[in-house]
């Protein structure tokens, strides 16, 4: 998989939903403070559930918190 | 950024299981240093004998054993439960990679040992040459806390780099 192709808001939209940290996501999402941090960097795609459960959290549509860029 | 802040923040960026995860590489990594140790400064007859070799190998288990569930104790004291809570996706595949690595020396230290066993039925190869007796058994063992060690080394690498699609 190559990195950088999903780009994501997630940062921003933490920032915009009361300053929510890291592990605050995480514990509503299911997952560690790790794992939000790796998909933040995008150094990680999450999976299609943790996807949704995240778009979930924001109250947004899938495409508002993650971007896909095709490679030429 | 100044060290201090680098410092700091590089603490608070470390999880719980990459705390869990060094503990575990340390272990097996002080146990793998006592076993070659013991081995390197044996005795000939020592080696030779299957008594010794048995009572080490013992040893080497008890260690572990120990050292594990002392180490599982102190980290129950620390943590906030943080040990019962399952991986997430991401750490199954981490682990995943870690594994195969893993599989990668216990496989290569097998076929040596398997082939080091049949030079030896041969009359050559370097237990004949260096007087090694129970060789493929040093080799298996050996392959097996190497692989323990590169198991550990890989999650723990692959953690924090973000690294894992390979």
């Amino acid at each position: 998989m190559s990195n950088g192709a999903i780009s994501n808001s997630i940062r921003t939209l933490r920032f915009m939903n009361n300053e929510m940290t890291q592990k605050q996501l995480a514990e509503k999402i299911g997952v560690t403070r790790q794992t939000v941090m790796a998909i933040e960097a995008n150094k990680y795609s999450p999976s299609l559930e943790v996807a949704f459960k995240i778009a979930h959290v924001f109250n947004l549509p899938l495409e508002d918190v993650f971007q896909y860029q095709q490679h030429e | 950024m100044t060290r201090l802040a680098e410092v700091k923040t590089f603490l608070q960026s470390i999880s719980f299981r990459e705390l869990t995860l060094s503990i575990d590489l340390l272990a097996c990594a002080y146990i793998g240093y006592f076993y070659l140790q013991r081995v390197f400064y044996a005795t000939p007859e020592q080696l030779a004998s299957s008594t010794w070799l048995s009572a080490l190998l013992l040893q080497v288990v008890i260690y572990s054993i120990a050292i594990m569930v002392i180490s599982y104790i102190v980290l129950a004291f620390v943590s906030d439960n943080e040990l019962e809570q399952p991986l997430d996706v991401r750490e199954k595949q981490i682990n995943l990679v870690g594994y195969k690595y893993t599989a990668y020396i216990l496989q290569a230290g097998i076929c040596i040992a398997i082939f080091q066993y049949q030079a030896e039925a041969q009359g050559f190869g370097p237990s004949i040459e260096y007087n090694i007796p129970f060789l493929p058994l040093h080799i298996m063992v050996s392959a097996f806390l190497l692989a323990e060690v590169a198991n550990y080394s890989a999650q723990l690498y692959k953690g924090r780099t973000g690294d894992i699609y390979e």
